[in-house]
């Protein structure tokens, strides 16, 4: 496709605990077009941020490996590029805002220094052009007074500030793609929406392609595109975000749908949850992850696990069970 | 900034109230005429003389009238003259150094202070450094060598490491003495063509021009500066090891390292500088000891400074100098801590701005 941005096949992300190997992704493969925003949405522990920190390689080494995959970027894999190359990716074409905007931000560091950073690196501004540059940011994503704000230390800005700020970092340098891992999780619900407002405003103007890492599906449905949903380190569905909330087509996904309260609900009921923990992957599945809790397992979902294989225009489903008859596909 | 520092100033005399209080307090434990010990210079000539000066000092007085005379001294009605006082600098007379308690401290405190000065560079500067390079390079040989380096530093009693180095370069290769300075860099010292500006010796020396006298003094120094850093960087490399993996950890790093920064700056810039917090304290009060005098240190290497004269007092049963000096350290560790915080405060801008 001529206008594919990132290309991602067999990712494998392993890490050494003393308690023995984890597998926290296991041959994940996905790809996000220009100006597109992908959804990644699953559980804690199912390697969605694992994933996207593989792609940039800031996966820490040890105790964490990247055993095997692709990431083509532009048609060159990161995977395999230099330190040196990786580092002219990161923050300059592919840059990241993480999930907790208390921690995130260097706490004995001025924010004006904090995004000086990545101008200075990647777009070698003068000291009077960062300047202006930095004001122009953080007017940008909507903070008061900013030149004066620029000398302020990270403890100094609240919650929903700082996430703003950490916004404001990743776009500085027009990158092509925004990973942003969680960014609303650690924000009450109306900083929540004010930061999502505020990513579509920004993507409306800038026009970078978003890989919006989040278990909150209310979220996804108002910023993604496309969607894949995440399982056991596998990607376990991928749809349109329309399709996705329409048909969804794997027995976790439409558990994950199933839970979610419903507005319109007249009687008062429990809400419905999926039974069991999802899996601490000590070895790499060989049969399905969620058979275990899964309401349509059969068979063959004990020793065989499923690819990812189409259903529908842009749907993908690894599942061996049609979920509306529920026999085998 | 400026508010913060003077806060903590207005505090110092509050402090030294209490640890006066306190050091006057285990005085009380003597009764008056062993205490009548800390305001002659000679032995009672006979008990009218240590009965005028009970009664003269108060010292059968209630605590509170003594401790004010303890603080103010008292002036001779006739000549005006006052006579003891720690508010005018008098802390007694040292009866086994036969001169006013002050006086060894102002002879003998510079070359602490010099000793402390010298130590200071290479205990920090190895210890964080090597700290650094553990953790970065955790569990691999460099992480092991540095850890192995601390155990065994942190096992050596001073004592025997002082020995130890003494036989080896002192007694064997013959290349560091111990002392101050060797004799014919004590006539040109003593002569009036040396002028003393500082009374550091290692920076007279060169304000003199006499490189050949600081590197003499450099010579008796090295010893007692390699022993106490040694013993230092083994505790300086575990804390700013386990500080700086801590830091290493946080989600800063990780945005640092998103933003595209070579792994240099983000470990001196972004880790660095967060990691160090507990360091300050640790610097801080290890010069504090440093500063009090490093008894065991200096006498090992027979280096005149507080150490040795505490040493020397309390081997002597000296109480009028050891309390001396036992104030003075109360002193020097008030006003270190409170650089520390200036510091801490430098550092750490949640501590300037709250």
């Amino acid at each position: 496709m001529a206008n594919e941005l990132l290309n991602v096949q067999g990712l494998e992300t392993r890490f050494k605990t003393p308690e023995g190997l984890i597998h926290a992704v296991n041959g994940v493969s996905f790809h996000l077009k220009e100006g597109e925003t992908l959804g990644v949405v699953g559980e804690s522990g199912c390697g969605k941020s694992v994933s996207m920190l593989s792609v940039l390689k800031l996966v820490p080494m040890p105790p964490g490996e990247i055993v095997a995959g692709t990431a083509e970027f532009k048609g060159k894999d990161l995977l395999k590029m230099t330190n040196e190359e990786i580092r002219q990716v990161r923050g300059g074409q592919i840059a990241m805002v993480f999930q907790d905007p208390m921690t995130s931000l260097n706490p004995v560091m001025t924010i004006g220094k904090q995004l000086e950073e990545p101008l200075m690196l990647h777009l070698g501004l003068t000291k009077a052009q960062v300047r202006s540059r930095s004001i122009e940011l953080l007017e940008q994503v909507g903070i008061p007074r900013a030149a004066e704000r620029l000398k302020d230390y990270p403890h100094q800005y609240s919650g929903g500030m700082r996430q703003r700020v950490m916004i404001a970092m990743a776009l500085s340098c027009n990158p092509q793609i925004l990973i942003a891992d969680e960014p609303t999780t650690a924000l009450d619900v109306t900083i929540q929406a004010q930061i999502v407002e505020l990513v579509i405003k920004l993507r409306e103007q800038l026009g970078m392609a978003i890989v919006w890492i989040t278990h909150d599906l209310g979220v996804v449905a108002s910023i993604a595109h496309r969607v894949a949903v995440m399982y056991g380190g596998f990607i376990i569905e991928e749809a349109n975000v329309k399709d996705l909330y329409k048909s969804p087509s794997h027995p976790y996904t439409i558990g994950l749908l199933g839970s979610l309260p419903q507005i319109q609900a007249q009687t008062r009921q429990r809400l419905y949850s999926i039974d069991g923990m999802p899996p601490v992957l000590y070895k790499k599945p060989q049969a399905c992850p969620f058979a275990p809790r899964c309401k349509w397992v059969l068979e063959r979902c004990w020793h065989e696990n499923p690819r990812l294989e189409p259903v529908g225009e842009g749907h993908r489903v690894a599942c061996w069970a049609d979920t509306k008859s529920g026999s085998e596909r | 900034m400026t508010n913060y520092i003077i806060r903590r100033l207005l505090l110092v005399p509050v402090i030294l109230f209490g640890v006066s209080v306190i050091i006057m307090g285990m005085l009380q434990l003597l009764g008056p005429i062993e205490r009548s010990a800390l305001y002659v210079k000679d032995f009672p000539k006979n008990d009218r003389q240590v009965d005028g000066i009970i009664k003269k000092y108060a010292l059968d007085r209630p605590f509170h009238e003594q401790y004010w005379r303890w603080l103010t001294g008292v002036k001779d009605p006739v000549t005006g003259h006052r006579e003891g006082g720690v508010l005018y600098g008098d802390f007694g007379y040292s009866r086994s150094a036969s001169q006013p308690v002050i006086d060894i401290i102002r002879t003998r405190f510079p070359n602490t202070v010099e000793l402390a000065l010298w130590t200071v560079v290479p205990m920090l500067s190895i210890g964080i450094w090597l700290g650094i390079k553990a953790a970065v390079y955790q569990n691999t040989w460099v992480d092991q060598l540095a850890r192995m380096f601390s155990i065994v530093g942190t096992s050596f009693p001073t004592f025997v490491f002082g020995l130890l180095v003494l036989i080896l370069f002192y007694a064997k290769l013959g290349w560091f003495m111990p002392g101050k300075m060797s004799d014919w860099a004590n006539q040109v010292v003593r002569s009036p063509q040396f002028v003393n500006y500082t009374k550091l010796l290692t920076i007279d020396s060169l304000l003199n021009g006499r490189f050949d006298i600081f590197w003499d003094a450099l010579r008796h120094m090295i010893l007692p500066i390699l022993t106490l850093s040694y013993i230092n960087w083994a505790t300086y490399v575990r804390v700013m090891r386990s500080s700086m993996l801590e830091t290493l950890r946080m989600d800063y790093v990780t945005t640092a390292r998103a933003k595209g920064l070579t792994e240099g700056v983000v470990i001196n810039q972004h880790a660095r500088p967060n990691a160090m917090l507990p360091i300050v304290t640790m610097a801080g009060m290890s010069v504090v000891g440093l500063l009090g005098g490093v008894i065991i240190t200096e006498t090992v290497f027979n280096y005149p400074g507080i150490g040795k004269a505490t040493a020397d007092a309390a081997a002597n049963l000296d109480v009028v100098t050891t309390i001396g000096m036992a104030i003075f350290s109360g002193f020097i560790l008030i006003i270190s801590n409170l650089i520390v915080d200036v510091m801490y405060a430098v550092i750490d801008p949640r501590v300037r701005l709250s």
